[in-house]
């Protein structure tokens, strides 16, 4: 194996979208594909080429509880898109490649752990199925996401939100001016999992200059720190000038700088909608980069349109540097004392939008705090919108190491609320042993 | 009357078909220092047998090209890029480039133009070469930089020859084209030098056929043509053998192929009735170009691969270090094994008993060693076959429904041609329980493949119905869209009159033709369809001008 090895693995979905004129549609990768093929990346010793897996519903229900099931709820094409970050995850854990890039649609990070529909494009979680994947078939155990797509990874936060395994970072434009208008610094985790969500939300207008001081002063010292088995990018291109959905400032010699630096194990495309102008570019950077070749000549033709970032930016993201570092040295006390306040159990209730559909849930979500284990989680779920009608279902989440008592009263809760009756559907998610089942 | 002649790198063997059947053949050693030596010594003996000079066609599948690349007899190329923003891949090329500025972009944009002083710079860097090879990113996009440059440097310096890269493929990959074009420049002058000798010595023996050059692909191109895309007849052994096979055993089932000779085995492998395609394009020299070839998968491994015991474990191959013992050879080979095993009667028996006993391990007699040879031959066989299947059915699609329904290959059937296919093949078909087909001119199929391959060409046409304008970069040309609602079934009418066009222009005659890849896809902008992009390949069917009946 050659020192530095990239295993790319290429789907662009070329018969599948969301509707013939959605942004997410046939065309999105088409350019980006010309520009690969004609470039020869393909041909490069350093690069090798993979074609995806099907993920199965085992692999997603790991993660997700579809109501009243997965299989109603997706396509074909996210079978095959999670399948692309999983076949990525293997090439890497099998040592044939140093890392992987799953250039792979439709992106995931916007799906929650419940599914009622499609949200930001976004139906199912592929990083967070990837993780799970990671974690059963390769015994991982601490991973950091680093999500730098321009909107907030919200799904991928939800998934996570419990969990002191998982390092979630994610860096976008501020959410009071762009979907999904959450990841704001005080998103932190839950008390047990506190301060392993970090939401670095930077102003329009952010340019790579702004990128790389992130990146430099607190995404990469905060992981040198965590020591993760494995570091995965979600590898969002709207943050690009040109893109028509967002209003960043960041460049291909952005992105691939980026990449060179934060030396993913794995990266799996998200966003970016400028199909055209960034996409080609970002992508090949991005590539080039994981693969250990020169990126210095990826440069978009019309990069004299890209604007340079205004000191109020750069002041505003200094003040963020420190404050994120602050919270991150003292992460430890926070944690204490939220478990201290919460008690026995940490609760939240939200609202949350599907866009694509029109759908509203409403979530009640309770964290068992076990002093002897990583505990259990219960959700209640209700979702109703026009021509949807009304969907409830009530589900336990078993925690990896939860304890054997845990493990009853989680079952217990669950069959409790099917004797009730207050929801339609009943789950549990057995991560200990793996199992999924519909009560 | 089709002669064919295939120069191999031992033997030279010659075909002449009439009316479907195989009326002469011919198998002479290959004269390494003179190769026409030894087609004219094949021409002549086949014009002796059927006592005729009057052939509709000579084809000509030869290693002159492959030889000029192993013996390093290439010319001096000056090499120009316009790569514009990318990749760097000064390091994938075999000589170092002159970089021209200039960028076309992924639609065909012209984004930058190239300068003319930087042009005129590459000419005094290399005013003493004779070839040039011109190449630019997204050329089969928009050739015009690309010819621009071209012509700059012919009015410059005007070199005995140009290759311009959209010329050489009309399919995207810069780095595979810029290499096609190199190898095509290296190689123009010593081609032309052998196809000048072969049109005088023709002359001379008053033979006016017309001669055709066998391609990778299987296809011919006229010597005139091919005397601009010399590299084009690289790697046409196995193709000539491949043509064979689809002459003498046209197959519709899904087919492996073995040609097993005596230093290796090419397999390929066949759905509805064709080989498939090597993926983008041969690598040569170990450098990928955008030449179409079949894709082959070659192993080391014929019958006289060297037997030995290796730690006490018995090895077949991959080198040769003679012929087989039972022919005077003074080391086991896999002929031998065949000899004692009895599926062959070859040579002296005897001596090949002696070869087995060599490698026999006590109270082994020499049958049992022999089953043992064969029992590895098969297995090597088996597993290359395996790896060709498992390389098909893990070949990246971009498509869902090419994912859910997958592209593998449930091979049916088994076809062997070359000199120890009639011993192994049937054990082969055996082993991975197919049926199988040896054809009986299976020793010369190589000849036979030549003398019937069709003239083939093809070409890429894509239309951007937003920008209004469609480009063929093999003709080199831009032209306006001529409706609106132009549609794929409108690219495809276009593409064939194209196609025409261009076949005219190389002297082929027009066969049968096939889209061989295409795509439409709706441009939107906003949340409106403004247009489409559409592209369509065609090509000329490879294929046999004649089937061939096995009685003669």
């Amino acid at each position: 194996m050659s020192s530095n090895k990239l295993g790319l693995v290429f789907f662009p979905a070329f018969d599948w979208a969301i509707s013939p004129t959605h942004p997410e549609r046939e065309e999105r990768l088409l350019y980006t594909r010309d520009q690969i093929v004609e470039e020869g990346l393909l041909d490069m010793p350093s690069i090798r080429e993979y074609k995806p897996k099907i993920a199965t519903y085992q692999d997603i229900e790991r993660v997700h509880f579809g109501v009243p099931d997965i299989s109603s709820l997706i396509t074909d094409a996210h079978l095959v898109s999670a399948g692309g970050a999983i076949a990525a995850a293997d090439a890497v854990m099998r040592r044939e490649v140093n890392r992987s890039f799953a250039l792979v649609r439709p992106p995931g990070h916007h799906a929650m752990r419940v599914v009622h529909g499609t949200r930001g494009f976004c139906t199912i979680n592929i990083e967070a199925i990837m993780v799970e994947y990671l974690r059963k078939v390769y015994g991982i155990r601490k991973v950091a996401i680093v999500d730098t797509d321009v909107h907030h990874g919200d799904g991928t936060q939800d998934i996570f939100y419990h969990d002191p395994d998982t390092l979630f970072i994610s860096f976008h434009q501020d959410g009071r001016t762009l979907y999904p208008g959450t990841g704001f610094t005080d998103e932190m985790g839950s008390p047990m999992a506190l301060g392993s969500t970090i939401n670095l939300p930077l102003p329009p207008g952010t340019t790579d200059e702004g990128l790389h001081q992130v990146l430099d002063h607190l995404i990469m010292p905060v992981l040198a720190d965590f020591q993760p088995d494995i570091i995965i990018n979600s590898a969002g291109q709207d943050n690009h000038y040109s893109d028509p959905l967002a209003n960043m400032a960041i460049t291909a010699q952005g992105y691939a700088s980026l990449a060179d630096k934060l030396k993913a194990d794995i990266a799996v495309l998200e966003g970016g909608y400028s199909i055209e102008e960034a996409l080609p570019y970002v992508n090949v950077g991005i590539i080039l980069a994981m693969a250990g070749l020169d990126y210095s000549k990826v440069i978009e033709p019309d990069i004299h349109k890209c604007p340079s970032q205004s000191s109020s930016v750069t002041r505003y993201i200094d003040e963020l540097i420190k404050e994120r570092q602050g919270m991150w040295a003292m992460k430890e006390k926070l944690r204490q004392e939220a478990l201290a306040k919460a008690g026995d159990f940490w609760q939240r209730t939200r609202t949350i939008y599907y866009d694509e559909q029109g759908i509203d849930e409403r979530q009640i979500e309770m964290v068992r705090l076990c002093p002897k284990c990583s505990g259990y989680l219960t959700i209640g779920t209700e979702a109703q919108g026009p021509g949807f009608g009304f969907k409830s279902a009530f589900a336990a989440v078993i925690s990896r190491e939860a304890c054997p008592h845990c493990r009853q009263t989680a079952v217990d809760a669950v069959h409790k609320a099917k004797k009730q009756g207050k929801y339609q559907h009943y789950f549990v998610q057995n991560k200990y042993e793996d199992i999924f089942e519909k009560l | 009357m089709l002669l064919g002649l295939d120069v191999g790198g031992t033997f030279t063997d010659g075909a002449v078909l009439q009316s479907g059947k195989v009326i002469s053949v011919v198998k002479t050693p290959t004269t390494h220092g003179n190769l026409l030596e030894g087609i004219l010594r094949a021409i002549d003996h086949v014009v002796a047998e059927v006592g005729s000079k009057d052939f509709t066609r000579i084809a000509l599948s030869t290693t002159i090209v492959t030889n000029a690349l192993v013996e390093k007899k290439m010319d001096a190329v000056g090499l120009c890029i316009i790569p514009g923003p990318g990749m760097n891949i000064t390091s994938a090329l075999p000589v170092e480039p002159y970089i021209l500025s200039g960028y076309i972009d992924h639609r065909g944009h012209e984004v930058a133009a190239p300068k003319p002083e930087e042009v005129i710079a590459a000419c005094q860097q290399f005013a003493r070469y004779d070839v040039f090879a011109i190449s630019g990113k997204f050329s089969v996009r928009n050739p015009h930089y690309e010819r621009q440059v071209a012509q700059w440097v012919k009015r410059q310096v005007n070199p005995k020859h140009i290759t311009v890269g959209s010329a050489v493929a009309g399919t995207l990959n810069f780095l595979r084209r810029t290499n096609s074009a190199y190898y095509n420049a290296a190689v123009w002058r010593r081609f032309n030098e052998f196809a000048n000798s072969v049109e005088l010595v023709l002359q001379a023996r008053e033979i006016f056929s017309p001669v055709y050059v066998l391609k990778a692909d299987g296809g011919t191109l006229p010597l005139s043509v091919a005397r601009e895309y010399p590299v084009e007849a690289i790697f046409t052994g196995p193709a000539a053998s491949v043509l064979g096979i689809m002459a003498m055993n046209p197959t519709s089932v899904p087919t492996v192929s073995v040609d097993i000779g005596g230093t290796t085995t090419d397999i390929a492998l066949w759905q509805n009735g064709i080989p498939l395609f090597a993926e983008g394009g041969a690598s040569v020299d170990g450098f990928a170009t955008a030449l179409r070839s079949f894709r082959l998968h070659s192993l080391g491994l014929g019958g006289d691969s060297f037997v030995r015991r290796e730690d006490g474990i018995l090895k077949v191959g991959p080198m040769r270090l003679g012929p087989a013992m039972a022919v005077g050879g003074t080391q086991p080979t896999v002929t031998d094994a065949m000899v004692v095993a009895g599926i062959i009667d070859f040579g002296n028996r005897q001596l090949a008993v002696d070869a087995m006993e060599k490698v026999a391990i006590a109270g082994q007699t020499p049958a049992e060693v022999a089953t043992n040879v064969l029992k590895e031959v098969i297995a090597i066989l088996s597993h290359g076959i395996g790896d060709m299947l498992t390389e098909q059915a893990t070949r990246p699609v971009y498509r869902v429904e090419d994912i859910v329904h997958g592209t593998k290959i449930s091979v049916q059937k088994v076809i062997g041609v070359g000199g120890a296919a009639t011993g192994i093949v049937p054990m082969l078909a055996k082993h991975l329980g197919l049926s199988y087909e040896i054809p009986r001119q299976g020793m010369v199929a190589n000849a036979i493949g030549a003398a019937v391959a069709r003239s083939t060409v093809d070409i890429t046409l894509r239309a951007d119905t937003t920008e209004g304008y469609y480009t063929v970069a093999e003709l080199g040309i831009k032209n306006k869209i001529p409706r609106h609602n132009f549609v794929l079934a409108d690219a495809y009418q276009l593409a064939e009159k194209h196609l025409a066009e261009l076949a005219m222009i190389r002297g082929i005659e027009l066969g049968e033709i096939e889209m061989i890849h295409s795509e439409e896809f709706n441009i939107i902008r906003g949340f409106s369809t403004i247009g489409k992009i559409i592209t369509c390949r065609l090509q000329i069917k490879p294929g046999v001008l004649m089937g061939f009946k096995e009685e003669m």
